[in-house]
């Protein structure tokens, strides 16, 4: 049970923060998503550096699963790329796809060795 | 939805069910050999039904932008995970499953796109039903 409760309160603090960032996108002259890109890099890497450093099960479970799980989004990740591609920017879909996958894994290893 | 107290709160709400929901799933499909299944549900699952709720639930039951944000930005947002992924790839290859870490990053990278145009044609096939029902209905009166 208090291990849905961290979970729980980990990822909505990771939501909001996603939330809030997200609403930047419009004010960024950008036409990519870069901000769910630099979402998803972040978090990932936060989620290396998390794994690496904490040795408590519960905190981690508040600051992985719960945190940076609900900070990053696949769903979201996978519903611009669509857009973009039913747009016929075949080529923005492509580079964020690229991007995402490859800084996102990257990230998690820098993370997990810093 | 000016303040962001109650954006909070609607996020709150969303989020707290979304994340249980997905760790509920990692400890109910938990595999012998270490392989990530809940995880690859809650991501398929999560980007199939994220478009069908933006294209199609939102106009179709008239959601208000606070329930948007709860289900979307909340529920979804939190219930699929990306650096949940990059950390079990890390793991299926520093453990040497090679098979299991090539049939993962597949069926994410390509199962996760496939889905979401899936689920943008499925919002506008059930948007044309609708559509098609209300035609027949006229032409009955």
């Amino acid at each position: 049970m208090t291990n849905f409760l961290l979970v729980g309160f980990g990822a909505t603090v990771g939501a909001f923060l996603r939330n809030e960032l997200t609403l930047q996108q419009s004010k960024i002259k950008i036409d990519f998503p870069i901000v769910t890109l630099l979402i998803n890099i972040l978090g990932a890497l936060l989620l290396g550096i998390f794994t690496a450093q904490i040795h408590n099960g519960a905190i981690l479970l508040l600051l992985g699963t719960g945190f940076c799980g609900g900070f990053t989004t696949y769903g979201t990740f996978n519903m611009e790329l669509s857009q973009l591609w039913f747009q016929h920017r075949v080529w923005r879909c492509f580079w964020y796809f690229i991007l995402t996958y490859v800084f996102g894994i990257l990230g998690f290893v820098v993370g997990i060795h810093i | 939805m000016r303040k962001r107290g109650e954006i909070f709160l609607f996020l709150f709400i969303g989020a707290f069910i979304g994340s249980d929901l997905r760790y509920l799933e990692s400890l109910i499909f938990k595999t012998s050999n270490g392989f990530p299944l809940g995880t690859l549900i809650a991501n398929l699952s999560g980007a199939l039904v994220l478009p069908f709720l933006i294209h199609y639930l939102q106009d179709r039951y008239n959601l208000s932008p606070r329930v948007v944000l709860t289900l979307s930005t909340g529920v979804l947002g939190s219930y699929t995970t990306f650096s949940t992924f990059t950390a079990d790839t890390y793991h299926l290859y520093a453990s040497g499953h090679w098979w299991l870490l090539f049939i993962y990053l597949t069926v994410t990278l390509v199962g996760g796109f496939a889905l979401a145009i899936l689920g943008n044609y499925w919002a506008a096939g059930q948007a044309f039903n609708d559509y098609a029902k209300r035609k027949r209905g006229h032409n009955n009166d």
